[in-house]
């Protein structure tokens, strides 16, 4: 029985920490087998465990205590080293730097739960809008779902605070079924959220408002609950306040508020033409809680069941053959909800740039801590040989190591923090605001201090128990730097260094290629001069027209702007022109009953009034721009034929040589005919895509898009057609909104804006690569160099000339950089083509980089270039070594 | 070694005070504290052996004991034995704390007095 006791007691005494053994060890030993008897008899079981009990205790203590007394002494090797120091604060500060604003920026978006909900991971949502009607039947389901809620997301309202004068404010907000809350499982704050059983057609309307919104535009008003505000000109009462952090389900951008689809149609126009009873309006998103066991897979397969049997008892909806899923699901638990197959696709760049980016910095920092570690062999060896342990020495030099990237994580959380402010500032289309999310956080600096950690220990621990494999006798023997390792050709530090000049680079050419492709030469040549040319949004339904009545103002509004003086051209469309977006969302099909396989092509649609190319300045290729007749078209009448135009690309893809003018193509549901041709035209980011434009008509009028009418002004300048407009709009209805205001310059900086930060984010960890290489190759030479000055100066002493030497310094870093550059160019283009290979996303950013000679030749000569700059200084100071100095030394 | 310094000193940890009162009389080896310390306290107090030599490890490091040099008659030594002693330090840090707690004891015994009559 004693006997296990004692093994224990011996392993756990054998546990203590090198230098308490050697003092006491023996004699703790020897006490506690002495005591062993004695404690059984006089206290049992209980006495025994005590004992142990004391060890076990004791054990961390004694760790701690070691640890403490390192940490000085860390700081201490540091300071007399301070060029190490500052480099190595500077890289894992960098490194960690960058990496914690790409957490923050987009890990986090993409990863974190939304605030304030329950279970989000039981959360889930379709790929692609549904109808109220199917939705309605989605949320009979009750043994695959534990609630179905459905929701619009990114809809603007005009708001009027009680109490505010002057013109109301856009605000970001959803339409949501007042289940949504419910499906969430979310509290209020504040008041009530909305519920099924209040919130009722034909009730007050209601509106839960976000904390965000609360505090910052309601001074956090405890009195909110039962306020009424100005929704779109329709009074709205206040019922709740969200939890913090919450700000909307299915969004990327932040709403702050929760308009209940049981509202009327004049206070939200998304609710117009009847879409709730409508089974083809696809306006909805989803939102659904998974029942307790049911996967998401289970859920998909029968709502695709359940989808098929909807479709086909829809008469007028056109037979679809295709075998492919009608519903796609996707976790709905995050902001940033992605597809099931491309999350981790996505997941997985991230993760691997921020470890390459971490790897690059603690690489760096392990090529210094082993050319570190080759000068300090003697101090090594002598500590080695009075009787510290290897265990004790590694234990010491990674305690510097950690030490070393702490201060870098400080560094780094402060240029994250820098970062973040610079992000924060930088505006989106349609004055969106950024996710307050993406603020670096009390996570952000775990995160970083926990990199700091890892990092301290991984860049350290190689090159310590390197330098620590020492044999004592001959490093004391011979002098510091007498063993020339420089030589090893396969050595661990050439390996290091290798590797990290092979990660730079792949580094420095996928991020060059992501920065090509989303920069894309950037500029949009127009043929007219852009500083005439401004863009106002107008929405008289959301000021609380109804919808006859702003047809009526539509209809007098072109006649008052061409008697305008200072509005020399202008068009109404439904979007800005230049505006970025994806051709995949209307299909046409070219109507042609004789061919076997109708051509068919995806296409970005846009909507254009009267005289949208001329205020371009944009000649029609063929066939005619949109006219007055042509607004009046009905496009909800199925039988009706829809004038469109095509650009080049899209007519190309369509019709091959032929323009097509006259043809006719169908859509889902309609059939147009194409009446013209225009050239294609470059969007604000640089992006050419097959567009088919559609007449602006009355029901675009009467049920605004989202963002409004845009006018597109020119003037003698863009001042001058702003000020046209808001002029004539005033002589019409001086209560109308007139919003986002801006100059065509204006808006492409403002689209730039948010290329900008990926630009920045993906330039900066090329630069950040680049520099933390060149450092360490510079540092690596200059102690290669300071280890070899005494064989420097025999061969000096022997007649060596100074270019000799200097080949001799140098050689030794170009076979590395050489080695590396190649490695890092095959590992970025495998790389690249990889992922272009599985996220067509990718491609499209990775096929101009990766044909960008500029970019496949520049990248490497730059970096090798750079490389062997950094080897050349400290090489050059070999030259300058003074044979007898050098001789003498040691 | 200042005045201060022995203040900054106390009041001692209970197993310290024992250690070295231990100490006072004679030089010992571990063990033989823990024994001393056993049979003073009629085992009340028990020094538990990783206890013992933390505290005697942290006690060499702020000097208020000392390695002894000087070993016993070669047939008691056991070679492994460390012996230890109080430092100058700790003879008066050991003064320091008994006069402490003879104040208190005669604090205690005033008011007791008080208290029973």
């Amino acid at each position: 029985m004693t006997s296990t006791w004692q093994r224990v007691y011996r392993r756990l005494a054998a546990a203590f920490p090198h230098e308490f053994k050697l003092a006491y060890g023996d004699e703790m030993l020897q006490a506690g087998e002495d005591a062993i008897d004695e404690v059984a008899k006089r206290h049992g079981a209980l006495g025994l465990m005590r004992l142990i009990a004391d060890l076990a205790m004791r054990l961390p203590v004694e760790y701690l205590n070691e640890m403490r007394r390192d940490l000085p002494y860390a700081a201490r090797a540091l300071v007399k080293s301070p060029a190490y120091a500052v480099v190595g604060i500077v890289s894992i500060g960098l490194g960690i730097g960058l990496t914690t604003n790409l957490y923050t920026s987009t890990w986090v978006l993409l990863t974190r739960p939304l605030a304030g909900v329950q279970d989000a991971n039981r959360l889930v949502t379709g790929e692609t809008p549904a109808s109220y009607p199917y939705i309605e039947r989605y949320r009979e389901q009750k043994d695959l779902f534990a609630g179905v809620a459905a929701v619009e997301t990114m809809l603007e309202f005009n708001v009027g605070l009680p109490g505010q004068s002057g013109k109301p404010e856009r605000v970001f907000g959803q339409l949501v079924s007042p289940d949504y809350f419910s499906v969430l499982g979310m509290e209020a704050q504040r008041g009530r959220l909305l519920s099924a059983d209040l919130d009722k057609t034909g009730s007050t309307p209601t509106v839960v408002i976000s904390d965000r919104y609360w505090r910052s535009r309601m001074n956090a008003d405890p009195e909110v609950i039962g306020e009424t505000v100005k929704l779109n000109g329709q009074n709205a009462t206040i019922v709740g306040v969200t939890p913090r952090k919450f700000d909307g389900a299915l969004s990327p951008n932040p709403s702050e508020l929760f308009v209940p689809i049981t509202v009327p149609a004049t206070l939200a126009p998304e609710l117009g033409n009847d879409v709730l009873h409508q089974r083809n309006a696809k306006d909805f998103q989803l939102l659904m809680r998974l029942a307790p066991g049911v996967t998401m897979e289970t859920a998909e397969s029968a709502l695709d069941g359940i989808t098929r049997r909807l479709d086909k008892d829809d008469p007028t909806a056109t037979p679809q053959a295709s075998k492919a899923k009608r519903v796609v699901l996707m976790g709905a638990g995050t902001h940033l909800p992605l597809p099931r197959e491309f999350r981790p696709k996505v997941l997985g760049f991230y993760v691997a740039l921020m470890v390459i980016v971490t790897a690059i910095a603690c690489l760096n920092l392990a090529t210094m801590a082993l050319a570190r570690g080759a000068g300090r062999r003697r101090e090594l060896a002598i500590r080695l040989g009075v009787g510290a342990s290897r265990f004790r020495l590694v234990r010491q030099m990674v305690t510097e190591g950690i030490l070393l990237s702490l201060l870098g994580g400080a560094a780094g959380l402060a240029m994250a923090y820098g970062l973040a402010a610079l992000t924060a500032h930088v505006r989106l289309p349609a004055g969106s605001p950024l996710a307050p999310d993406r603020a670096v956080d009390w996570h952000a600096a775990l995160f970083a201090f926990a990199l700091a950690v890892a990092c301290g220990i991984g860049f350290s621990i190689l090159p310590a128990l390197h330098a620590t494999k020492t044999d004592v006798a001959p490093a004391l023997k011979e002098g510091a730097a007498s063993q020339l390792s420089g030589h090893r050709r396969f050595g661990l530090r050439n390996l290091a260094m290798g590797a990290q000049v092979s990660g730079s680079l792949l580094l420095l050419l996928v991020t060059g290629f992501l920065v090509l492709g989303i920069w894309r030469g950037n500029s949009v040549q127009t043929n007219f001069d852009q500083k005439t040319m401004a863009f106002l949004f107008i929405d008289p339904v959301r000021d609380g027209y109804t919808p006859e009545k702003a047809q009526a103002f539509f209809a007098q509004l072109p006649d008052r702007l061409r008697s305008s003086p200072d509005v020399t051209s202008f068009a109404l469309a439904a979007q800005p022109p230049y505006l970025p977006g994806d051709d995949d969302d209307f299909h046409l099909r070219v109507d042609d009953p004789k061919a076997a396989t109708p051509v068919e092509k995806s296409v970005l649609k846009q909507t254009a009034g009267t005289g949208y190319f001329a205020v371009l300045g944009e000649p029609v290729l063929a066939g005619r721009e949109f006219a007055e007749q042509d607004q009046r078209v009905d496009v909800e009448a199925s039988a009706v034929v829809v004038p469109l135009v095509l650009n080049e690309k899209a007519a190309h893809a369509l019709f091959g040589k032929g323009n097509g003018i006259g043809k006719h193509l169908r859509g889902d549901r309609q059939t147009y005919e194409v009446v013209g041709v225009v050239p294609d035209m470059k969007d604000a980011t640089g992006m050419t895509q097959a567009i088919a434009y559609l007449p602006l008509t009355q029901r675009d009028f009467a049920r605004p898009p989202g963002s409004g009418i845009t006018i597109i002004a020119r003037g003698h300048s863009a001042a001058d057609a702003m000020g046209g407009v808001r002029t004539v709009v005033a002589s019409l209805d001086p209560n109308l909104t007139l919003f986002d205001v801006q100059s065509l310059s204006e808006y492409f900086e403002l689209i730039r804006g948010q290329m900008r930060v990926a630009l920045r984010l993906f330039g900066g960890i090329g630069l950040f690569g680049l520099i933390l290489s060149a450092v360490g190759l510079a540092g690596v030479t200059g102690y290669a160099v300071a280890q070899r000055r005494k064989e420097i100066g025999i061969r000096m002493a022997l007649g060596a000339r100074r270019t000799q030497v200097l080949g001799l310094v140098l050689r030794e870093g170009a076979v590395l950089v050489g080695a590396g550059s190649v490695i890092g160019f095959l590992g970025a283009v495998a790389l690249a083509k990889a992922m272009s290979a599985i996220a067509s996303e990718f491609a499209d950013a990775f096929a101009v980089g990766t044909n960008d000679p500029r970019l496949l030749i520049g990248a490497p000569v730059l970096l090798a270039g750079l490389a062997l700059l950094a080897c050349y200084i400290p090489a050059r100071r070999a030259t300058e070594i003074d044979p007898l100095q050098a001789l003498r030394q040691d | 070694m200042t005045e201060a310094h022995v203040q900054s000193l106390i009041p001692l940890k209970t197993q310290w005070f024992h250690i070295m009162l231990s100490l006072a009389g004679e030089e010992q080896h571990g063990y033989g504290i823990m024994q001393e310390v056993l049979q003073r306290t009629t085992g009340k107090v028990r020094l538990w052996p990783a206890t013992l030599y933390g505290s005697i490890k942290r006690m060499i490091e702020v000097e208020l004991i000392e390695e002894s040099s000087e070993r016993p008659a070669p047939e008691e030594d056991d070679a492994r034995r460390r012996y230890y002693r109080l430092t100058e330090l700790g003879r008066r840090v050991l003064d320091a704390e008994c006069e402490r707690l003879q104040e208190l004891v005669r604090a205690i015994q005033t008011k007791r007095a008080l208290v029973t009559e």
